[in-house]
Formats: C-alpha cells, sequence, structure tokens
C-alpha cells in the first residue's frame, strides 16, 4: 500500500536552530502515529511544515502522492490534511455548533448568503460529530464558558468538520487534569476509527503513547531517531534516557 | 428654552442621527472586519448622494409615477455599494490588506481626494436639490409642530430597519457568522479553508452601501454640494470613535447623542453647533479611551 503522507528529506532552521534537519518519515492509511522527543526537537515544526504553515528550505512533503510543499494552508485543508492545536483554536464568541457549522461552510465551500443557520443541510451531521465525541450536550453554549477539557474536544470535532484522510494533533491533552485524560482520548480515538482519519499526535506522555499509538516516531535534533511499535521504542535505551527520562 | 423649540430640536435630531447612523454603522463595520479605515467611506455618502439626486429629478423630469422616486433612491445606494465598492475592493485594497497601517490610510484617503474631483466632473460645483420625495410624503402634526414625514418617520425606520436587519444577518446568517469569525480570528478562519478574501469583499460592499444608502437618503433634505463627503466621513468618525470600534448597537446611540446634541446646539447656542459633536467626543475618550461600548483589545496567545 502507498503511503498517504510521504516526508522526504525535509529541512528548515530558524537562525541558528536547526528545527528540521533531513526528516523522512511514511505514514500508512488508517495508523495512529505519536510524536514524542525532548522540547526543541523539532516536533511543531513538522506538524507545521505538514499543514502549509512553514516552508521547508528542501525536501518534499507528498500527500497522496501529490507534492504539497510549500502549498499554502487553506489549500492543503481542502485536500484533506486538518489540525487540531495544543491551546484550542475556536471562535470564543460563537456557539459550538456555530463553530461547527462555519467549519462545515468552508469544506462545502456552499455559500449562500442569507442562509440562515437554523437551516444549514449540515446542521444534523455537525451534531452527530459532537455526539460521537460526547460532547453534543454543549452544542448551543457560548464556547467561552466551556471548560478546557471539552473545548479540546470541540477542537478536534471541527477538525473532523473539514472531513480530513489525516487529522494532526498537537498535545491533544495537554492542560487537562490527568483523570481526564484518558476519557478525552478514548473518545477522540474512537471518532477517527468512525471517520476512518489517519492521525498524528505530539505527546509527552507515555501512557497515553503506549495505550493509544499503532507506531511511535521519536524526533531528535530535527530528525527521526528512530520508528516503531510502543514497545519497541520505549524500551530503547537511547529513547528511555533522552525522551523518557529514566 | 420653550417645550415646542425642545420637541422641533429632538425631531431635528432624530432625523439626523438617522442619516449619520447609517453611515458610520457601514464605517465601523468595514473597520471591524477589515482592520482598514476607510476615509473613501465619505465618497460613498456623496456618490450616493449625487446618484440619488440625479435620479430623483430624472424620474421627475420624464412625468413617470412619482412614487417610483423611493425605489429609485434605493438603487442608486445598493448601485453605488455595489459597482464601486467591488472596484476599490478587487484593484485596490486586496493589494493593501497586509500593508501597515499608515499606508492604509493614505490609500483610502487617495481614493477619496480622486472621488471628489470625479464628482466634480460629473456633478459639477452647482448645488443639486432634489426635495421630491419629501414633498411626497408631506408633513405631519406633531403636538401643535409640523414636521415633515420623511424626516420624522422614513429616516428613523429605514435606521431602525438597518440596525436589527444588522443584528440578525450577523447573528443568524451563515455569511453573518462567518463575517464575525474573521473578525474575531482571521488566522484561524483561513486555517479552517474559509475564504477570507471573500468575506472582505462581501463586508466592504455592504459597509458601502450602507454609506451610499445614508447619502441617497440624506440627498431629499439638503442641497448637494461638494465637501459633504468630507463633512460626514469626520463626522462618522466622531461617532465610530465615541461608540468603540466595530460595534454596531453602540454606534446607534453615538449617532443619536452627535444627532441631539448638534440639533440643540443649533437652537441654543448656534455658534457652537459645529464643534457639538467633537465636544461629545472628547468628553467620552477622556473618561473611556475605547469609547463607551469598545472593549479593550483581548490579548492573542
Amino acid at each position: 500500500m502507498s503511503p498517504l503522507l510521504r516526508v522526504e528529506d525535509v529541512h528548515i532552521r530558524f537562525g541558528g536552530v536547526v528545527a528540521a534537519d533531513g526528516v523522512y518519515l511514511d505514514l500508512e492509511p488508517g495508523e495512529s502515529l505519536a510524536i514524542i522527543g525532548p522540547n526543541g526537537a523539532g516536533k511543531t515544526t513538522f506538524l507545521n511544515i505538514c499543514t502549509g504553515y512553514l516552508k521547508p528550505t528542501a525536501g518534499r512533503v507528498l500527500f497522496e502522492g501529490n507534492d504539497i510543499t510549500g502549498q499554502p494552508p487553506r489549500a492543503i485543508v481542502r485536500l484533506g490534511i486538518a489540525r487540531a492545536f495544543q491551546i484550542p483554536q475556536l471562535f470564543l464568541e460563537h456557539s459550538v455548533l456555530d463553530n461547527m457549522l462555519i467549519a462545515a461552510a468552508a469544506r462545502t465551500r456552499a455559500w449562500n448568503p442569507f442562509r440562515a443557520m437554523v437551516a444549514l443541510p449540515e446542521r444534523a451531521e455537525m451534531i452527530g460529530l459532537l455526539r460521537q465525541l460526547g460532547v453534543a450536550d454543549t452544542a448551543e453554549q457560548r464556547v467561552d464558558g466551556l471548560p478546557e477539557g471539552v473545548r479540546k474536544l470541540v477542537d478536534v470535532a471541527l477538525a473532523l468538520a473539514l472531513k480530513p484522510r489525516l487529522l494532526l494533533l498537537d498535545e491533544p491533552t495537554s492542560g487537562v487534569s490527568s483523570s481526564e485524560k484518558f476519557q478525552i482520548m478514548d473518545a477522540l480515538v474512537q471518532a477517527l476509527k468512525n471517520q476512518a482519519v489517519t492521525s498524528v499526535f505530539v505527546e509527552h506522555d507515555m501512557e497515553m503513547v503506549s495505550r493509544y499509538a499503532h507506531r511511535v516516531a521519536v524526533w531528535n535534533g530535527g530528525r527521526v531517531q528512530m520508528v516503531g511499535t510502543p514497545a519497541d521504542v520505549l524500551a530503547d535505551a537511547d529513547v528511555r534516557r533522552d525522551v523518557v527520562g529514566i | 428654552m420653550t417645550p415646542q423649540l425642545a420637541l422641533l430640536a429632538t425631531l431635528d435630531g432624530i432625523a439626523y442621527a438617522a442619516l449619520v447612523f447609517m453611515v458610520a454603522v457601514g464605517l465601523t463595520m468595514i473597520f471591524g472586519v477589515m482592520r482598514i479605515l476607510n476615509v473613501a467611506h465619505g465618497s460613498f455618502y456623496a456618490i450616493g448622494a449625487y446618484s440619488a439626486a440625479s435620479i430623483v429629478l430624472g424620474l421627475t423630469a420624464a412625468g413617470m409615477n412619482p412614487w417610483l422616486v423611493f425605489p429609485g433612491l434605493l438603487l442608486a445606494a445598493v448601485g453605488v455599494g455595489a459597482v464601486l465598492g467591488t472596484l476599490i475592493e478587487r484593484l485596490l485594497l486586496t493589494r493593501i490588506y497586509t500593508k501597515e497601517p499608515v499606508l492604509q490610510l493614505l490609500v483610502t484617503f487617495a481614493v477619496f481626494m480622486i472621488l471628489e474631483d470625479v464628482q466634480r466632473l460629473v456633478w459639477g460645483v452647482r448645488p443639486y436639490f432634489a426635495a421630491e420625495p419629501v414633498y411626497l410624503l408631506g408633513n405631519v402634526q406633531v403636538v401643535g409642530i409640523f414636521y415633515t414625514a420623511y424626516q420624522l418617520i422614513l429616516l428613523p425606520t429605514v435606521a431602525l430597519l438597518v440596525l436589527v436587519g444588522l443584528r440578525l444577518f450577523l447573528r443568524r446568517t451563515l455569511s453573518g457568522r462567518l463575517i464575525v469569525a474573521v473578525t474575531e480570528d482571521r488566522e484561524m478562519a483561513t486555517a479552517l479553508g474559509i475564504n477570507a478574501g471573500r468575506v472582505f469583499l462581501l463586508t466592504f460592499v455592504l459597509g458601502s452601501t450602507l454609506a451610499a444608502l445614508g447619502g441617497a437618503l440624506a440627498s431629499p433634505t439638503t442641497s448637494l454640494v461638494p465637501g459633504i463627503g468630507a463633512d460626514m466621513i469626520v463626522l462618522s468618525f466622531a461617532v465610530v470613535a465615541i461608540a468603540g470600534l466595530g460595534q454596531v448597537e453602540g454606534a446607534a446611540i453615538a449617532a443619536l447623542m452627535i444627532g441631539l446634541g448638534r440639533s440643540f446646539a443649533v437652537y441654543v447656542m448656534p455658534e457652537l453647533e459645529v464643534v457639538v459633536p467633537y465636544l461629545v467626543m472628547v468628553i467620552v475618550l477622556l473618561i473611556r479611551p475605547e469609547g463607551l461600548f469598545g472593549v479593550v483589545e483581548r490579548r492573542r496567545i
């Protein structure tokens, strides 16, 4: 099977800091890959390159065989790569459902200027997505009144509203109490499975990694140091020393 | 001041506030969404007024059904807003969205100057007066005062419709929600795949149409001379500053403050008439620098 995403020899530097120094990575359709690594290893930079926010100085990014290197974020979203952020990016002054409908409108590009929000055909579908993530009861609430954990799930629902084939998540459970973490990840992984979305998530919590990832990629100094199953990677002596910190 | 005079001043003030509100709310919307302070907004008011006067005079001269002048006023507003608004946004503003505010201000000021001369070329410097719509609606009596129905009923009604309509549009329609979303966080809206360019065009045309509507509705009540656009843009800036940038309901209240302040000054201390709007503005800004209803820019993480 050809990879969903292929990253070839990608380089980028910010002044003296080399954030990507020859990154190679293949992503199989349907898998869930965790990215771990010390701070400053270039994990978020990698997500930014894949989503078009940063243009690499060398190398290529292929999505479903098409070269998307350096394309603007909007074009990449349309091709099917969505992203959820470490700090949820939501329109705070809108209700949860309005946020979803705005994303749906961005996806379909059907735009009748005077169409009422209550009459949009995507309404049921969006409520269904919220239900999958277990936050349907917040649909009519304004985002700025919601707790962080719920916002995270709404952020993921928003990304899924774009019907991506690949979803990149930057620390999906950061800033959430440890009791909520598993609940959030369970809902998230189930929703990704239902929608058949391949996912990449940056994570610091090794327990989350071993529980939810099919494969793990270890970042270090702007390179992929190692790729393997969670069991193999977490058993590796170098990884345990540099990343896990044991 | 007799009660009758006070009532007269109040009616004058409301009628004037209705016009100022329509222009100012367009200006504040454009600024709220696009972050461009559009000096050329005054030109839309002036050209809307002149076009409306031409249509009214043309219809009257052609001996058509006189009531056609009302659709004529609306047509002038929508036509000027849609055609001129689209041209300016697409050809000029799209090039300067990423430039620094000083340059944006200079460019819209240049557009304003050019359009001032275009008005002189097309309509000359002779005053235009096309009061047919005011005569058609006649006068009404309010507590012993005769007042034109056009200014007493039509202008405030249209202003209220604009206020309520804009509120519903921004809250309840997809386009309105998209406009608010782009205002709140343009980067994120783009990340979702929303075409911010299209939202900008829609906003600019809508805001410009409101300015042209203000002009078209003002044309029957005043004589049109070169310079009306400049007067109106300065007043609109005062309204927007008093209300706080991007505030729709606030603009209505600020317009009323300025309208009433000005009309009362006319009767009480005529020499203060011109200064009153700025006095109100200075007092408000001294107490609340962000405007009456403005919010201090939220910190973005």
